[in-house]
């Protein structure tokens, strides 16, 4: 269906809605003395939930906006994200200026309120963007705030290295990833998503241009994709960036870019899928998934400063998010399964998968960022006869939660759950959403027999790395528990982080308790937004009901 | 359905240890004599619900022919044709094995009594916790809710290993749980695997385990190179998770470290119930579902069980600490369980399963009891300690009377099990099997014999050492150091620095209610062993009948 220009804006209302809250928090915080922005960005976050509530359920494509249950899945996982990164970075930013002294942050909180604000908008028109230069359009909405929110937030060396290092890897992501829309501009000839698809559907098995053009775009938009997963090969930023900046910053960062990385890989997928399908692409998949998540969780094992332990995790676990877009890769093209079926588990198999992870694993960290945010210091080393009192430390390492059990018992428990949902130990979240990606990578050419370089051995072996990867993840997240539990301490934590990173901590519990307690929920919504993405693969699930006869053709 | 059905009855008795735990975290500022308890009236209110409930299931014909019995369902993860659900059940097989989770929890809960004085709050709520799941895990019948609450045990135990265990704890705890993580890892894959095969053939995703035991009949996966040897593939894979967890000599490097770490709460547990997890796994997937691979593997896990008996009794011998002494027999007497498992005819497995109860009762019993000396004389090591029986003769008693039970004397419990397996072992190797497997068997059955032998000779050695000869006082420092470190370390609250008085040093009323239900039932079974065979004979005919026919070995 085709519609005005007006009922397009009427699609963009919660984006729009976003843009004007952060126009409300920039003009207030510039010349009305507004103090304060993040309530400003809550409320218009809010709003902007309500606004998408009131559209229509039906799905709607216009003028390169697709409003479907994809992008619905997307938007709403944006504003309840963006929710509660707005508690931790505002808990942060409170932080920040007890540490400093009070006044010199004045102002602040209202451009750093606008800038989030904006990197939601963007986010969220990628969700929704269903043609190349809106999509390119809300990625640099993302990643230019990104940029300015690295900067704003630390003002030491190290700071300024990580949004430096940040700046000019996302600039080379970028342009990779531009490369890879010309790509598919020159195979469609159009911008449009819908059209280029259709011209891949008749021409990829005769045109040549298309068949070298369409490589090199999926080669190069992965490479794109990568760099917001923080996926190898773009995986080598995380570290260094998640240490020099702020929690808040750090959970920004680990979660709000890999909603991004998601959508572009399933647009991409469900274009690859109409066409033929090059094997090249779930292969390629397959190869990053196994190699991000072990290099992630090996590299984990190692790190004692808290921070870059968790980038290491992002790492780790952007590696299962592809272990879901490969098993999508793989079976959304026509034909893929013998029985018609591409699933059991979700109508779109492994997308619908990686969806459901992806906001387990986002509660999680989010909870995680938020309880360190809220924790911010801990007490130095002091006896009232050896002079003045040293400045307190803010909780870097490991070691720093030393004790914690004793000290902050609620944090301690609360930042034990998110390690053991990370862990995927059951029944927590993070142990249904693997069970999810286990399920569909498993069921991938169910029927044929495990042979040496066969689809099916390459899925299998995922699913073998992947369970092995869970084993070693298993290893760092305790070590993070043994300390709060096993250790003792004589430095209690401050816990002067501000309040709202405390009260993420608890929003984030409850929602992993919610979870852990009935997945049903998020389970639907995640199935419901993979199929509508891949009509080709869905298409057939939501009719087929295995009968008798159909019993009987499977071998 | 009346108002109290033993459906609700089950859901009851699952969820008592889990309010108990809520009740000792709301006493947390009474101190500890509230919080144990309450954590006593909750394991005892749950022993005596799960008691009846088993009265109640012996009442019932239709229970002890082999149908489940109490079954609840709810949904869990239903959509479309994906179902998981919370269900739950009892039937013959698992019957005894969630009495003795429930048993075993008030002893565990009574050996800590005077040994945790360091946060009680955490150690009683995460025993409690670790009860429910312990009581799920053998009620579950769905995949899922098995798989959950087999892996969520490693959680509360983890913690009650890292926090109050001994010198070498936070070790021992990381070890134990990351072990036995990256053996189940597996087993979830095999799992999913058999699922995903009864989904191919019916079209719905169902957890439900009784359906895959009847599916995995009709359509059994294949075991041939056509079909890529799918079903020993998935069976090695069950095989990972449940080797670590019995665990199957080369796979028991864990269980030492934690059993000597672990306070004697969690001890108690571990040994008596979570040891057998990997039996019952064996028992309700691989033996049923994947009856042709179990076959072709049985002979060389029988022979891995025999290597566990000889191996655990030999290193069991050497053993200068008591506790290490009892966590070596523990391998031995779990390679026990694995022969009459894989011996597979029905005299074998049915003596396999008894003796998962008997070891139950009777490492428990000495684990809580090394723990009991452990308090006492603040050592384990068997060369600084004498002389007990003058000083305690109860607790000597007691010491002998499980030593007899796990080194099988006639009349108590062990000596059934442990005939049983050794009878149908033998009976293995006369049932049609080629002249090599014959010989092999037979010779295998022999050193199981000796085994035996060797088994008495570690107990009673270590018994005589302990007990009697000369009174010795264990030398202050060197017996000191452990406790010592606990003071610095804070984990052990309030040992004080010394050795117990005399009049003060025999068992105490509670250390009495922790023993004396395990003696009962170790004399109990041992003297009328049908009344515990009998109600579980259908169930686990029914389940190791695919594997046992498969193997051709005799069939009653």
């Amino acid at each position: 269906m085709n519609a005005t220009s007006l009922e397009t804006f009427s699609l963009l209302a919660p984006e729009i809605v976003l843009v004007l809250a952060a126009l409300v928090a920039y003009l207030g915080g510039a010349f009305a003395g507004l103090r304060f922005g993040w309530l400003v960005a809550a409320a218009g976050i809010v709003a902007a939930m309500a606004v998408t509530r009131g559209q229509a359920a039906d799905p709607v494509f216009s003028a390169g906006v697709t409003v479907d249950a994809f992008s619905g899945f997307i938007r709403w996982t944006v504003l309840a994200l963006g929710f509660l990164l707005c508690l931790v970075q505002s808990g942060d930013l409170f932080a920040s200026a007890v540490s400093r002294g009070p006044g010199l942050h004045r102002g602040g909180t209202c451009e750093e309120a606008g800038t989030f604000l904006l990197l939601l908008a963007g986010l969220s028109l990628v969700g929704v963007a269903g043609d190349l230069v809106l999509l390119f359009a809300g990625l640099e909405l993302v990643s230019i705030p990104t940029y300015i929110l690295l900067g704003l937030k630390r003002t030491d060396a190290r700071g300024q290295e990580a949004s430096l290092k940040y700046f000019f890897l996302s600039l080379v992501a970028s342009a990779i990833f531009l490369y890879a829309l010309v790509c598919l501009y020159g195979i469609g000839g159009s911008t449009d998503l819908q059209a280029i698809a259709s011209r891949l559907q008749t021409e990829a098995a005769t045109n040549r241009t298309v068949q070298v053009l369409l490589p090199l775009a999926i080669g190069m938009a992965i490479v794109g994709a990568a760099f917001r997963l923080a996926a190898v090969p773009m995986h080598f930023y995380a570290p260094d960036v998640y240490e020099g900046t702020s929690p808040g910053n750090a959970a920004l960062l680990s979660t709000l870019p890999k909603v991004a990385g998601i959508v572009i890989l399933a647009r991409l997928i469900a274009l690859v899928g109409s066409g033929t399908s090059p094997e090249l692409f779930w292969r390629l998949a397959v190869v990053l998934a196994a190699v991000t998540m072990t290099v992630g969780n090996v590299m984990a094992l190692w790190q004692k400063n808290l921070r870059r332990l968790l980038a290491c995790s992002s790492i780790a676990h952007a590696g299962y998010l592809l272990v879901g877009i490969a098993v999508a890769a793989a079976v959304s093209a026509p034909g893929a399964t013998a029985d018609g079926r591409s699933s059991w588990l979700f109508a779109a198999g492994g997308l619908s998968a990686t969806l459901f992870y992806l906001t387990t694993y986002a509660l999680a960290t989010i909870g995680l960022f938020g309880a360190i945010a809220y924790l911010g210091h801990r007490w130095p080393e002091w006896t009232s006869g050896s002079g003045p009192r040293p400045p307190r430390e803010e909780i870097t390492t490991v070691d720093d939660l030393d004790g914690l059990s004793s000290t902050n018992p609620v944090a301690a428990f609360a930042l034990a759950v998110f390690l053991l949902s990370l862990a995927g130990i059951p029944p927590l979240p993070g142990f249904w959403g693997k069970l999810t990606l286990a399920v569909s990578t498993l069921e991938v050419d169910w029927n044929s027999p495990i042979t040496l370089g066969s689809r099916r051995c390459w899925f299998v072996g995922l699913a073998v790395v992947l369970v092995i990867n869970a084993a070693i993840a298993a290893a760092y997240y305790l070590r993070i528990i043994a300390a709060m539990y096993f250790k003792t301490t004589k430095r209690g934590v401050q816990a002067d982080g501000g309040l709202t990173g405390g009260l993420a901590m608890l929003a984030c519990l409850a929602l992993v308790g919610m979870v852990t307690i009935q997945p049903r929920g998020l389970f639907t919504a995640a199935s419901r937004a993979g199929e509508s993405i891949l009509p080709q693969a869905a298409a057939p699930a939501a009719q087929v009901s295995l009968t008798p006869e159909s019993i009987a053709t499977t071998p | 359905m009346n108002g109290f059905s033993p459906s609700s009855h089950l859901l009851l008795t699952i969820a008592a240890p889990l309010v108990g735990a809520v009740v000792a975290w709301a006493l947390g500022s009474r101190g500890v004599s509230a919080v144990r308890q309450s954590a006593a009236v909750s394991a005892v209110v749950t022993l005596g619900l799960a008691g009846w409930l088993i009265v109640r299931f012996l009442g019932d014909a239709a229970a002890v022919s082999g149908l489940p019995f109490a079954l609840v369902e709810m949904p869990w993860l239903t959509e479309g044709i994906f179902d998981v659900k919370l269900s739950l059940g009892l039937d013959g097989l698992s019957l005894w094995m969630f009495g003795l989770a429930a048993l075993l929890s008030v002893t565990a809960v009574f050996v800590s009594w005077d040994a945790v004085k360091d946060r009680p709050v955490g150690f009683y709520v995460l025993l409690l916790v670790l009860e429910a799941a312990m009581l799920g895990v053998f009620a579950a019948r769905d995949v899922i809710l098995f798989y959950t609450c087999f892996e969520f045990t490693l959680v509360p135990l983890f913690f009650l290993i890292g926090i109050w265990g001994h010198d070498d704890r936070r070790r021992a705890a990381a070890k134990f749980f990351i072990y036995t993580l990256t053996g189940s890892v597996f087993t979830f894959l095999g799992l999913l695997a058999i699922v995903l095969w009864n989904a191919s053939h019916s079209g719905t995703v169902t957890f439900d385990i009784e359906t895959l035991t009847d599916a995995m009949k009709i359509n059994p996966m294949p075991m041939s190179a056509e079909g890529g040897w799918l079903q020993m593939i998935v069976f090695l894979a069950l095989l990972a998770g449940f080797a670590v967890k019995v665990p199957i000599v080369p796979f028991h490097t864990w269980l030492p470290l934690a059993h000597v770490e672990a306070p004697t709460g969690g001890s108690v547990d571990l040994a008596g119930v979570l040891l057998k997890l990997g039996i019952y796994g064996f028992l309700r997937f691989s033996l049923p579902m994947l009856p042709e691979a179990t076959a072709v593997a049985a002979p060389w896990l029988f022979g891995l069980g025999v290597t566990g008996i000889i191996y655990g009794a030999l290193v069991a011998l050497v053993q200068t600490d008591l506790k290490r002494l009892i966590a070596y027999s523990s391998v031995s007497h779990m390679g026990y369980i694995v022969m009459g498992l894989f011996a597979l005819t029905p005299v074998a497995t049915e003596g396999a399963n008894l003796q998962l109860i008997n070891h139950g009762i009777s490492s428990a019993g000495l684990f809580a009891l090394v723990g009991m000396i452990y308090e006492r004389f603040h050592t384990r090591n068997i060369a600084s300690l004498g002389g007990i029986a003058s000083k305690a003769p109860w607790l000597t008693v007691m010491f002998m009377l499980f030593t007899f039970s796990s080194i099988g004397l006639p009349g108590l419990n062990g000596f059934v099990g442990e005939f049983m397996i050794l009878a149908g072992s033998f009976q293995r190797a006369w049932s049609g099997v080629s002249p090599v497997w014959q010989t092999a068997y037979l010779a295998m059955s022999l050193l199981a014999v000796v085994g035996v032998v060797l088994g008495a000779w570690y107990m009673l050695w270590a018994v005589e050492r302990v007990f009697f000869g000369g009174s010795r006082e264990p030398p202050r420092d060197h017996g000191h150091d452990a406790a010592a470190s606990h003071a610095t370390t804070g984990s052990h609250g309030s040992h004080g620095g010394h050795a117990v008085p005399h009049d003060r040093c025999d068992l105490r009323w509670h250390e009495l209610a922790a023993l004396l239900p395990l003696a009962v039932f170790a004399i109990w079974i041992g003297l009328a062993p049908a009344t515990f065979l009998r109600p579980a004979f259908a169930a686990r005919m029914r389940l190791t009948d695919p594997a046992a026919q498969v193997a051709q070995a005799p069939t009653p």
